[in-house]
């Protein structure tokens, strides 16, 4: 799966712009299953299990990723840019940016030298950043990019013992374990969406779950994990290498108490993800048409949403288990 | 190897403290041309023999900027100390290589914005911790002191424009290097010594003995200096693809700057002047006050966002350095002004 992965983070697909993704995608799961797409893009597919299930169910994973789409262009040749879904100022500032999926440029600033101590303590205002490709009049930068034109910052895929490194693992992780659960035998029958434009309010999966009309869904997902210096153990919300990070509550969804309780006693290597905050397409899904009973399981991630997102091998594969086993137990009519 | 070729391998490798992979190649690259030798402070220093004693010393760093590692905690998070100067509010979620008994990838910590303990202390780098990711296994592959450097392959931009890392002052060292190899073969009316200088970014010391030993007449500091860019004050920075930046300083010898300048204009090559009020900032401070003092001047090509991984140029510019510097040797320097 990390071949796998490792394709997936380095396709770019910001939000709305995930043809990409989808075109591999659709390569990957052709053949495994039914599939079409819908009208904002997203991917519904059917998986053929060995039964039929007892209960309708969804299993989403989100195409898109968060990146940057150009607004204007300087007389200079400068590209200005608004940022697509939450990026703090200081994962812009000198980052190495790709525009349309091969243009390279940089994220442009004032070097150290020329600020003042008092402006070095504070983040510049990200109206301040501008991308230099390397033209130097409007005309030449016009003759590589136009105006919506959308660009991620660059953050190759790195892989070393238990650790991975990567932009975008925020949510092709859950675009690789879904891609792994239809192309391998199910028990059961099962639906799947993969979603866009999660990062910009979670809109692709309104329409997936309208669409695909399940009684169930598992979202999965990557999630904050601040396990790091600095901050206290009872802030951490997850910790890498403790296993899936299974929602109670965040800032969109209150999830399906026993399902929660039923991924945390599968026995699967899981962990409650400690913090009332955040949100991810269960916001969408399970608010869907008459409602739908919803679960997420995330796979800690520091750093996310940066282009050095931090994630651990075995958390993956536990994801992946957990999946499977939370799909059974869901379909088998257990959660009744 | 094309100039660009040259900026790009010395770009990728490293070289700061004992970390010495660009020293290394770039003693490879240089002793193609000329006599070579690498001195104790990783300095590498080459000589072609002119039809005089007289010497002019060309010089570029070698060393880039760099951090370096002051604590190893139990969980695998480091602690870092700057050697040399370097925006810290860049650095969260930021990827670096630790140079430890084996090359680490590792990331600067970025405190979510919801667990942020009210303001983040961007001025203290001391603040922001450097995650490993290795737990508590960090302290069998990382120590204190080991280097840790900015990690980036270069990569090009519209036209001749390039971004990579190390640009400062690897552009430089490509210069000189593009130098060695144009006048290996040429009658020189005086001798040139190339020193590609350790330790610049630490306060100028590497290049201090090595313009002792070279013991020159004149000398020129090849370095980089401010490109134009967004916030940036005319005054303050040289145009990319503008030519090489002459200096002119109190510090710096004017008829050194007048027959740079004269030169380039005799020869059609692009060039532009940086006027400063006191001393350069760049290791012609060190070479024009060594033994009785020698006549010095700076010649910088303009380079956006210093000190980042993400430096922009312009190959143009390197190219016009080139091509003012062989020209300003082949007519004899100011060994008779």
């Amino acid at each position: 799966m990390i071949e796998l992965l490792k394709k997936l983070c380095s396709l770019d697909g910001t939000s709305g712009d995930e043809y990409s993704i989808r075109d591999f995608i659709i390569s990957q799961i052709d053949g495994h299953c039914e599939w079409k797409t819908d009208n904002l893009g997203n991917i519904i597919a059917f998986k053929k299990g060995k039964k039929a299930p007892a209960k309708k169910l969804m299993v989403d994973a989100h195409m898109d990723e968060v990146g940057l789409i150009i607004t204007n262009v300087t007389a200079d040749g400068f590209l200005k840019f608004t940022t697509v879904g939450g990026i703090d100022t200081a994962a812009l500032m000198f980052r190495r940016v790709k525009i349309n999926n091969d243009i390279y440029g940089v994220i442009s600033g004032k070097p150290v030298h020329l600020i003042g101590k008092e402006e070095r303590k504070k983040l510049p205002d990200s109206e301040s950043l501008y991308i230099d490709i390397g033209a130097s009049t409007k005309e030449e930068a016009l003759k590589l990019v136009s105006l919506g034109d959308r660009a991620v910052i660059c953050g190759d895929f790195f892989v070393a013992q238990d650790k991975i490194i990567s932009k975008a693992l925020d949510d092709r992780i859950g675009c690789a374990v879904l891609i792994d659960l239809i192309k391998n035998e199910s028990e059961y029958d099962f639906y799947a969406s993969f979603s866009v434009q999660e990062e910009i309010g979670l809109r692709g999966a309104k329409t997936a779950a309208f669409g695909i009309n399940p009684q169930f869904a598992i979202v999965l997902e990557a999630t904050t994990a601040a396990d790091i210096a600095e901050v206290s153990e009872e802030k951490s919300v997850c910790e890498l290498g403790k296993g899936v990070a299974v929602s109670f509550m965040d800032g969109a969804t209150a999830y399906d108490r026993k399902l929660y309780k039923a991924a945390l006693a599968s026995g699967i290597k899981s962990q409650p993800k400690r913090a009332v905050a955040g949100g991810n397409n269960s916001g969408a899904v399970h608010l869907s048409r008459e409602g739908v009973r919803t679960i997420a399981l995330s796979l800690p991630c520091r750093y996310i949403h940066s282009s050095s997102s931090v994630a651990d091998t075995n958390d993956m594969e536990n994801l992946l288990y957990l999946a499977k086993y939370m799909i059974n137990y869901i379909c088998s009519g257990e959660a009744e | 190897m094309n100039i660009k070729e040259t900026l790009f391998a010395l770009s990728s490798a490293d070289a700061a403290g004992c970390v010495s992979e660009a020293a290394d190649l770039a003693y490879e690259m240089l002793s193609k041309y000329c006599e070579t030798e690498k001195t104790h402070t990783l300095t590498v220093m080459g000589f072609l023999k002119g039809e005089t004693d007289y010497t002019l010393m060309l010089d570029a760093h070698i060393d880039q900027i760099s951090m370096v590692v002051t604590n190893v905690d139990e969980k695998g998070f480091l602690t870092v100390s700057a050697a040399g100067g370097i925006d810290t509010r860049a650095l969260p979620s930021r990827r670096v290589t630790v140079h430890g008994k084996e090359k680490v990838t590792a990331v600067f910590c970025s405190t979510p914005p919801h667990l942020a303990k009210g303001e983040v202390q961007y001025g203290d780098i001391s603040q922001i911790k450097l995650d490993t990711a290795l737990g508590e296994k960090a302290r069998e592959i990382v120590s204190i002191g080991d280097i840790v450097t900015f990690c980036a392959e270069p990569k090009e931009l519209y036209g001749t424009r390039v971004t990579g890392k190390s640009f400062d002052d690897r552009a430089a060292v490509a210069c000189i290097i593009e130098i060695a190899k144009r006048l290996k073969d040429k009658k020189l009316p005086l001798n040139v010594a190339f020193v590609l200088s350790d330790g610049e970014e630490l306060g100028m010391r590497g290049v201090r003995p090595a313009a002792f030993k070279v013991n020159p007449n004149e000398a020129i500091a090849l370095d980089v200096s401010f490109g134009d860019g967004i916030g940036i004050k005319e005054e303050e920075c040289g145009k990319l693809g503008g030519g090489g930046m002459i200096g002119i300083a109190p510090c710096l010898d004017s008829k050194l700057s007048g027959k740079l300048i004269k030169t380039a204009e005799e020869n059609k090559i692009p060039y532009q002047t940086e006027v400063m009020g006191r001393s350069t900032g760049t290791n012609a401070d060190m070479i024009s006050v060594n033994r009785e003092g020698v006549r010095t001047c700076t010649l910088s090509v303009p380079l956006r966002n210093m000190h980042t991984d993400v430096e922009v140029l312009d190959i143009k510019d390197l190219e016009s350095v080139c091509n003012l510097i062989c020209e300003y040797i082949l007519s004899g320097g100011i060994m008779n002004d």
